[in-house]
């Protein structure tokens, strides 16, 4: 077997020249440090990635996306599709991984200041990659139709239209219409399959390119430490190795997810029958829907809605241009109020998503 | 027989003293009698209002000391002359809401006639918009009114229904107010139980206000109305639950108590389904009697119209007319009708179909309600393991949306066999029964599928983690072997 392996390995090597590659993986080496552990979770989201987009095309070949048909499927998908049921439940369970794990990442980045120069641009493609991911969620959410997602999309949608002058073209056109249809349906259904992964793709191909070229950042004291303290691993094979450890260790926790807790479909929308009580959007969106709850009607002249969205967008636009005004940790400086913003970031994340969660 | 005399003499003396003491003075009876000779004058002295000393001023104003007319009816005395409209109502209200001075006429009459009536259907603006359709006079007349109790009073029990009538049953009048309400109550009363008694001179069964109230009349669908149908048996049972109030009639008076119990009573009263019979379903309303031995499948069919025609079309059809019997009643009782059950079909002891068909006087009988009983268990049973499966499943996490939709095709068969038990047709009955276990057999089906997938989940779950933790386990061990030799390469 082990010469069958290697002539099949020399065959391609002859070809594709892979000694060359395997090389060029060699040299690359990941610091190693107390922090290292936040460095594989660019890797799993990767390995979650890959996951939706093998479910997501298994659940194209019978998912319907129309009014009528779109519950039916996914119903027909749950329990006569053979494994359609673990699809389905995977494709689910891993959509909500990746945004976890992609934040993990984002956030660990943000701490580490691994987005200082010469790294803006890894930074900037990643955060666009994290906002095209929310857009995933929001445009996967309704393509079940059930009623949980159908109620929670009107009020998504409703909350974009308060934006003001382009508020309302926006919604017209997320729904096609002025209520949540059909339309809407088909319209979110080709964001979700065609427009957003196609734009993800080339985001995440430019993410890895920049990673590739820059390798990994180390981090800010490495700077002040002699080169002979700077422990180091090599990328291929030990991190390559680690990380799959760690995707294998994910593809069982989602396989657990999958079989004890299947994603329910819940009822068919009923685009008449009145919202039922507690209508929520998902985790991820939870701490921005409870804020907005919070906001009075009226802020001095301005509306509470519109001052809440605004807000939230200038936080989001100033958090992704941190490698720009964040010069001292370009200039290899410490900067504490970076920590002190994450953490607050943090902790109103995860204090108002508990808040919304249990309300 | 002199002292008689003496005693009629003394009881006429003192009624014309006393005649003569309420009306010294009152100069609008003097004229109104003697001059003008006007026919209220000569009915206000027989009314009850003048027997309290009520005088004419009292409702028309002015000064009935005044003998010339002028001053007498001068405005200025407060002369009102004849009230129109809702004045006329007001002027009596005066007094009959005004508990005090009913108090000082030592009346024990209610005082909330007058805020009844407002609320009524009869308080309803008329078409010209400007009063009431009904004020006090509407019924009670105007001048020469006496007391309820009093044979000549309008409102007196033999006397109620031409009272009524005078406005529900004219077509042009009614017509103004309430095109769909008919017109033929007082004619459909004469045909029933109490018309016919109170046509003999019985004052004592229902007329309109007995079921209607009197005052505070209200349309049926009004909730708060004594005829509204979950108020109804409440109403018809005041009467028909008085033992002693029937006593003369000799007819049972535990039909209330009888149907509060049945599933037509539990349906309307506990469950509120006003859908439900109440007594008029049955006996009628104004036409009310009951329904008699020929035709009481023809009153329940108007509900179970299907089972009415299955039996129509059956064999028991002229068995139940050769021995007389009630068609529906006789199995399912009257008032007291219980949830037909599948418990009724059969030859056991709780079975109806028992009472007559017995294994060695009537063997076709018993042996076709066995073999009905037999199918009608076998589909409950099938449906029974069905709906546990389905359950099952279900609260496994499965999805079981299509055979829970086949269950109700089950259920639903079960519902149609117990109205084709009313063809006593052992075929037709057989078909329904066996959809209905076909659709349960497929509900199985699915449901011992689905419950077999969920343990090859949790047993594939099983599998797959074992090679992942063992490839998890491998792959650490190689990376670790690696690493030292790397360490020991360094």
């Amino acid at each position: 077997m082990k010469p069958t392996l290697q002539k099949l390995y020399a065959w391609v090597d002859e070809r594709l020249e892979l000694g060359d590659l395997i090389k060029f993986m060699a040299k690359k080496y990941v610091p190693v440090h107390r922090h290292s552990i936040w460095y594989y979770f660019g890797g799993v989201s990767l390995f979650l990635f890959i996951i939706q987009v093998i479910t997501g095309i298994l659940l194209l070949m019978y998912y319907k996306g129309s009014e009528e048909l779109a519950f039916e499927s996914i119903q027909f998908i749950m329990s006569k599709v053979a494994f359609g049921w673990l699809i389905r439940s995977l494709h689910s369970w891993t959509a909500n991984l990746f945004i976890l794990t992609t934040m993990i990442h984002m956030f660990s980045v943000f701490f580490e200041r691994a987005y200082r120069k010469p790294r803006e641009m890894t930074w900037l493609s990643g955060m666009l990659m994290l906002f095209l991911l929310l857009g995933f969620g929001f445009t996967g959410y309704l393509l079940p139709w059930n009623e949980l997602a159908f109620f929670a999309t009107k009020v998504g949608t409703e909350i974009t239209g308060v934006v003001p002058i382009v508020g309302k073209p926006i919604l017209q056109f997320m729904r096609g219409g002025d209520d949540v249809t059909g339309a809407t349906l088909s319209r979110l259904f080709g964001f979700h399959v065609a427009v957003l992964p196609g734009i993800f793709t080339v985001l995440l191909g430019a993410h890895l390119l920049f990673v590739n070229r820059q390798g990994m950042s180390e981090p800010l004291h490495y700077a002040d430490t002699p080169e002979k303290e700077r422990k180091t691993m090599p990328f291929f094979p030990n991190f390559l190795l680690r990380d799959m450890l760690f995707w294998l260790l994910v593809l069982n926790v989602l396989a657990i997810l999958a079989v004890f807790f299947p994603w329910e479909l819940g009822t068919k929308a009923d685009p008449f029958a009145s919202a039922p009580e507690g209508i929520k959007p998902e985790w991820y969106f939870l701490f921005m829907f409870q804020t907005l709850k919070y906001i009075p009607a009226k802020v001095w002249i301005i509306d509470g809605e519109v001052l809440g969205v605004l807000t939230f967008g200038l936080a989001g636009f100033l958090w992704m241009m941190v490698p720009f005004w964040d010069r001292k940790s370009s200039r290899g400086e410490h900067n504490r109020y970076i920590n002190y913003i994450g953490l607050f970031v943090v902790m109103y994340i995860l204090l108002f998503t508990i808040i919304g969660w249990l309300a | 027989m002199r002292h008689t005399y003496r005693f009629l003499g003394f009881i006429a003396a003192s009624l014309l003293m006393a005649a003569g003491i309420s009306f010294a003075g009152d100069q609008c009876l003097t004229c109104h009698t003697n001059i003008v000779g006007d026919k209220p004058a000569e009915l206000f002295q027989h009314d009850i209002h003048a027997s309290k000393g009520i005088s004419c001023a009292d409702c028309h104003g002015g000064n009935p000391k005044m003998e010339e007319m002028e001053m007498a009816m001068d405005p200025k005395a407060g002369y009102k002359g004849v009230p129109k409209g809702d004045a006329i109502s007001e002027a009596c209200a005066t007094c009959h809401s005004d508990a005090e001075r009913m108090k000082r006429y030592g009346s024990k009459l209610p005082v909330n006639q007058w805020s009844n009536l407002q609320t009524s259907a009869h308080g309803t603006l008329s078409t010209t918009g400007k009063e009431h359709i009904a004020q006090c006079i509407t019924c009670h007349n105007a001048h020469g009114i006496v007391s309820v109790k009093n044979p000549t009073s309008p409102v007196y029990p033999l006397n109620v229904v031409k009272t009524c009538t005078k406005c529900h049953s004219n077509a042009s009048f009614m017509r103004t107010y309430n095109p769909s309400l008919p017109i033929d109550q007082g004619e459909k009363y004469k045909t029933s139980v109490h018309g016919v008694r109170n046509g003999k001179g019985d004052p004592k069964p229902a007329v309109c206000s007995s079921c209607h109230g009197s005052h505070d009349i209200r349309t049926s669908k009004d909730a708060k109305s004594s005829v509204y149908a979950i108020n109804l048996p409440g109403t018809c049972s005041k009467c028909h639950s008085d033992a002693r109030y029937m006593k003369e009639y000799k007819i049972p008076t535990n039909q209330y108590e009888k149907y509060s119990t049945s599933v037509h009573g539990v349906a309307l009263l506990q469950k509120h389904d006003v859908g439900a019979p109440a007594c008029n379903s049955c006996h009628g309303n104004h036409g009310a009697t009951p329904p008699g031995v020929e035709s009481v499948s023809k009153v329940c069919g108007t509900c179970h119209a299907l089972n009415a025609d299955l039996f129509s079309s059956s064999p028991h059809k002229k068995a139940f007319d050769d021995r007389k019997l009630p068609e529906c009643e006789t199995c399912h009782s009257n008032h007291g009708i219980v949830a037909a059950t599948d418990r009724l079909i059969g030859v056991t002891s709780e079975a109806v179909c028992s009472r007559c068909h017995h294994e060695n006087e009537n063997p076709k009988g018993y042996a076709v309600a066995k073999s009905m009983r037999l199918m009608v268990d076998s589909l409950a049973m099938n449906d029974s393991i069905a709906t546990a499966l389905v359950n099952d499943a279900e609260q496994k996490g499965m999805e079981v949306t299509e055979a829970k939709f086949r269950l109700r095709d089950s259920r639903q068969a079960h519902l149609q066999m117990r109205t084709m038990v009313h063809s006593f047709n052992e075929g037709k009955f057989r078909e329904v029964v066996d959809k209905g276990r076909d659709a349960a057999s497929f509900a199985k089906g699915e449901a011992q599928g689905a419950i077999d997938e969920y343990y090859f989940r949790r047993i594939g779950l099983g599998i797959s983690t074992l090679i992942m933790s063992m490839l998890a386990i491998a792959l650490f061990v190689y990376i670790k072997r690696i690493e030292k030799k790397q360490e020991e390469q360094a």
